[in-house]
């Protein structure tokens, strides 16, 4: 639980004539992280990543035109298979993509093609009701004999300059009809000018209504025709519209599993053209936990014997590239992932999750105590984590960070007496913050106290783990720095209880007081020296990397440095009481803005609800962004390295979200 | 200088400064030109503003041309992002350029039955308000249909135009008319962009934007007439009746078939115009050499709007087209650097050379 699983490197070679199978075997596993190829292939073997990328080009197209066809079937992605699906060959996939498109597009575009007619004989329709009681028939006006006259849309921007276009011939022309973008109208000239008029015409974008031959007679006539046009095309729409829809249900599962198939041999593609290549190998290079050796063996065995796996021994120590795998328990991976947005840890290093997990809540639940505020977090973190409203769903892994924020703020609540903003309702099991703020700011601090001492325990263990003993005994945050940190605390403990009037009971005894700044002294100059001390205890040489006179000036700057760090790391924890205070602060103006409003009136439960969901959206925002910059400036920062890589096994299908 | 236009402008005109401190000096354009090869080239641009775009690794000059002008997009964002309401519409309006040319881009490809990864290589990279993703383009690439290509575009401002003209694309069988009518359609509302300012702003806008759109509807006329042979009525109609110095009067000299060089003079009596302008066996020279001093009177103009009362829309749109010539020129070099042309010949058509750094008191 609090270290990443031990890795093992794993090294392949792969005859040429299984490199497929090996690889579906290596994705099916799942367990097998591939590293970038370090092998260059010898000048004279063929250049297969090439051909690989080509059909990484092809497969991408290839899905492209497979969702192409699903949306116009109305067919969604549905889930990955649970089975990962083997490698179809690209031109396999073309001729199946053909095929679906053939019978697909061919009907969605026939309904198209109709959609669109229906549309054209409605603005047909729309054209002609201007002339509606026109009582000549539409071949007269097309066949007039010395006139020349078109009917049509342009757009209502070319007008204008259409008019001007025309200023040496005589022309009339009339708008019978302006829509949002087209005008419907009559250009009228003589016949003599029809060409330059049909020229000009058509350069000013003006569409000629050029009615069917079917549609004659008057404009009336003409209208009707096209209105039982419209019922018969409206016929063979509802057909088509038919068909699709049986296509849909025939064709369903064949596109899904398609779909996932080519994504898949997409991933496989790219997987293998990052392969390292011999003349007739392919030698392939990763890493997968100790424990899931043995799946990974068994799973390549099943396809292959030639395969020459060698497995390395555990990987005992960080080195570059070695992958961190985290597996925390269903509860602690929400806030696995507010520990690697920080930063992944290193291999070996242990991982902060747990901790986190305890500490994140305490900490927002000391500055946002109330019962009230915590109940509504709760149920919201209920209805995230239980991803009952869609659009909420991609925040379903915060669902268990806010239920334990929720639920450590009504414990302080409690411990506080407030409900929603309300210290009357309850007795405070331990202080009012708005009463007693110095309690709850010397309790704030000694809180970031025990943290930051935990924290340089951690670190220290961390050395261990990771076999650095000088880091260990001497390093910034290691046990001199603890025991530095420790007398400093003892010896201001001394001075507290004289200052703050207390018992003379929490005094330390006269004889520990007397060797606390001995103790102090040599633990800042073992941490002031701890470059020297680490190199000599681990053997490192130089000793000192700059010269030594300059590491002397350095060492009372430094020694100052460790002391303000130390000391602003300790306070930095006050905000926590502050918080508390405020909130109570904040809880109290909305009260008195409720009471302005008039106590018991329909606009004080107004201001008292609104108060208290902006008190929980924004205040409770704010917090959060306290909690997080105290977990990761102030208490990561005493053991956490980081800067891991993450461990991304090969797959070539997403597994299904548990 | 009100105190509007100071609160309006000053984030971006500080934004903006900076950014112009950034373009490329005289002495860097010298050792570009001067440069061996392309490598050197590269080398050189891995010092400058570019070097953030540029991603050395697999680089080719048709990569390189494209990530240079990532740099632009990336501009176009932030400043679209700093200016209010009505600056931010013109620049949108003018970025759209870009995506007008992918438009077309994607039609020609779809005519000629090129491959998405063809015409990808073609294509401007795509800023957050591009309303066309790339996703788009290339579902319109692979709908193998201009008609069906256009319908990929009913939630833009451009399907309108296009599928209104998509009538005489099927009639005609030609991309002419499409292109011609998304031209118009976006030059008329970049200009609508332009007359919704008041004061400096209009004035600014106008001698930049308003120049742009001179130069466009001159060439358009000029090559109407004597490459496509189109009628007078045709040329009016496929033109533009407003700009910033070219007048509809000019346009219709041209179009009834004055001389143009004699209407340039009228225009523009302080540039040299070109013998063969009209003559059509050149190749283009005369038009593509007046097309250079055009764009050249521009940059100028762009240069200028940086001396003076600095809170004004002239910044960002003066650096934004100064930006849009460096990136053509770098082009240019790349291009020719790849092909070891010498100098001489790629120096004639690169916009900053020569004008560059001219003294634009003149254009005050």
């Amino acid at each position: 639980m609090f270290r990443a699983l031990a890795m093992s490197k794993v090294q392949l070679v792969i005859p040429e004539q299984v490199v497929i199978p090996v690889t579906e075997a290596l994705a099916t596993s799942g367990v097998f992280h591939p590293t970038l190829n370090r092998y260059f292939s010898p000048e004279d073997t063929p250049d297969h990543a090439g051909q690989w990328r080509d059909w990484v080009n092809a497969f991408t197209t290839l899905e492209r035109r497979i969702l192409d066809v699903m949306e116009a079937l109305a067919v969604d992605e549905g889930t990955p298979p649970t089975e990962t699906p083997h490698l179809i060959e690209p031109d396999e996939a073309t001729l199946d993509v053909e095929r679906l498109e053939h019978e697909t597009l061919t009907c969605v575009r026939e309904l198209e093609n109709q959609k669109q007619h229906m549309a054209q004989l409605q603005r047909y329709i729309s054209q002609l009701k201007p002339i509606a009681s026109l009582n000549a028939g539409m071949d007269t006006v097309r066949n007039l004999q010395y006139l020349f006259a078109m009917m049509g849309t342009i757009p209502i921007a070319n007008l204008e300059r259409l008019r001007s276009s025309l200023e040496h011939v005589p022309f009339k022309l009339v708008t019978l009809r302006r829509d949002e973008y087209l005008a419907t109208v009559v250009l009228f000239g003589t016949k003599r000018d029809a060409e330059i008029l049909t020229r000009a015409a058509r350069s000013a974008y003006l569409n000629p209504l050029n009615l069917p031959e079917m549609y004659r007679g008057t404009p009336a006539e003409a209208i009707e025709a096209l209105q039982t046009g419209i019922e018969r095309t409206q016929e063979r729409v509802d057909g088509l519209q038919a068909d699709i829809d049986r296509l849909h249900e025939e064709r369903i599962g064949h596109l899904r599993s398609l779909l996932w198939r080519v994504r898949a041999s997409r991933t496989l593609s790219q997987t293998i053209a990052h392969y390292g290549r011999l003349r007739y190998t392919y030698l392939v290079e990763g890493w997968t936990p100790v424990a899931r050796i043995p799946l990974l063996q068994e799973n390549i065995k099943r396809v292959s014997n030639e395969v020459l796996v060698e497995v390395a021994p555990p990987q005992s120590r960080q080195e570059a590239g070695t992958p961190v795998a985290l597996e925390q328990v269903s509860p602690l991976r929400a806030f696995q992932s507010l520990v690697t947005t920080y930063s992944q840890p290193l291999y070996g290093e242990l991982d902060p999750t747990p901790l986190m997990a305890i500490t994140f809540p305490l900490i927002f639940g000391i500055m946002f105590g109330d019962v009230g505020h915590g109940l509504l977090l709760l149920l919201l973190g209920i209805l995230l984590a239980s991803r009952a409203i869609k659009k909420l769903r991609g925040m379903a892994s915060f669902g268990a960070i806010v239920i334990a924020c929720g639920v450590t703020s009504m414990i302080f609540g409690f411990l506080y007496g407030s409900v929603f903003g309300n210290e009357n309702l309850l007795t405070a099991l331990w202080v009012h913050p708005l009463e007693e703020i110095m309690n709850i700011l010397i309790a704030t601090i000694g809180i970031g106290t025990i943290l930051l001492s935990v924290g340089m325990v951690i670190n220290i263990a961390n050395a261990a783990l990771l076999r650095r003993w000088g880091h260990l005994l001497f390093g910034h945050n290691g046990l001199a720095n603890l025991i530095f940190y420790w007398a400093l605390l003892g010896l201001a403990w001394n001075i507290l209880p004289e200052m703050l009037g207390l018992e003379e009971s929490f005094r330390l005894p006269e004889s520990l007081v007397g060797v606390l700044p001995v103790i102090a002294v040599i633990a800042a100059l073992m941490v002031a020296l701890s470059e020297i001390l680490e190199n000599l205890l681990e053997g490192h040489r130089p000793l000192v990397k700059d010269s030594l006179g300059t590491y002397l000036v350095q060492l009372p700057v430094e020694i100052f440095e460790m002391l303000i760090s130390l000391f602003s790391n300790t306070l930095s924890y006050v905000r926590m009481g502050a918080f508390a205070v405020a909130h109570g602060t904040l809880s109290l103006v909305i009260f008195i803005i409720a009471d302005m409003a008039g106590a018991g009136t329909v606009g004080y439960w107004v201001v008292v609800v609104l108060g208290n969901l902006f008190v929980v959206g924004f205040e409770g925002m704010i917090v959060g962004i306290q909690t997080l910059r105290l977990e990761y400036y102030e208490f990561f920062s005493k053991f956490f390295a980081g800067g891991g890589a993450s461990y991304h096994p090969l797959i070539l299908v997403p597994r299904k979200e548990t | 200088m009100s105190v509007t236009s100071v609160s309006t402008y000053s984030m971006v005109h500080a934004t903006v400064r900076a950014l112009y401190s950034m373009m490329l000096g005289p002495d860097t354009w010298t050792a570009l030109v001067q440069a061996k090869d392309l490598d050197a080239v590269f080398s050189i641009l891995s010092k400058t503003a570019y070097s953030s775009h540029l991603i050395l690794k697999d680089i080719t000059p048709r990569r390189a041309a494209h990530q240079i002008r990532r740099r632009l997009a990336d501009t176009y964002e932030k400043l679209i992002r700093l200016l209010p309401g009505e600056g931010s519409q013109l620049l949108l309006w003018l970025w759209r350029l870009y995506e007008v040319d992918d438009i077309k881009a994607v039609l020609r490809g779809i005519e000629a039955h090129a491959s998405w990864e063809q015409i990808l290589l073609l294509l401007h990279p795509k800023p957050k308000h591009a309303l066309l993703s790339l996703e788009t383009m290339q579902r319109m690439v692979l709908s193998g249909d201009v008609a069906r290509a256009i319908e990929f575009t009913n939630h833009t401002p451009y399907y309108n135009a296009l599928v209104h003209a998509v009538e005489r694309y099927k009639t005609e069988k030609s991309l002419f008319p499409l292109e011609v009518a998304l031209d118009l359609d976006h030059h008329r509302r970049l200009w609508e962009s332009v007359e919704k300012f008041g004061d400096l702003d209009r004035t600014w806008a106008l001698r930049i934007v308003g120049s742009m759109i001179d130069m466009d509807n001159l060439l358009w006329a000029i090559r109407y007439r004597i490459y496509h042979h189109l009628s007078e009525e045709e040329i009016i109609n496929y033109t533009l009746p407003f700009g910033y110095q070219v007048r509809d009067e000019h346009i219709r000299a041209i179009a009834s078939g004055a001389d143009v060089a004699e209407v340039l003079k009228r225009i523009y009596p302080e540039i040299p115009v070109a013998e063969n302008i009209e003559d059509e066996s050149s190749a283009g020279k005369g038009l593509q050499a007046l097309e250079l001093t055009l764009q050249r009177r521009i940059a100028v103009q762009c240069r200028a709007a940086f001396i003076g009362d600095p809170f004004h829309i002239g910044i960002p749109l003066g650096y934004l087209m100064l930006s849009e010539y460096e990136i053509r020129d770098l082009t240019v070099l790349i291009e020719a650097k790849a092909s070891r042309l010498p100098t001489e010949t790629f120096g004639r058509i690169m916009i900053f050379q020569s004008t560059a750094y001219a003294d634009t008191a003149a254009l005050r």
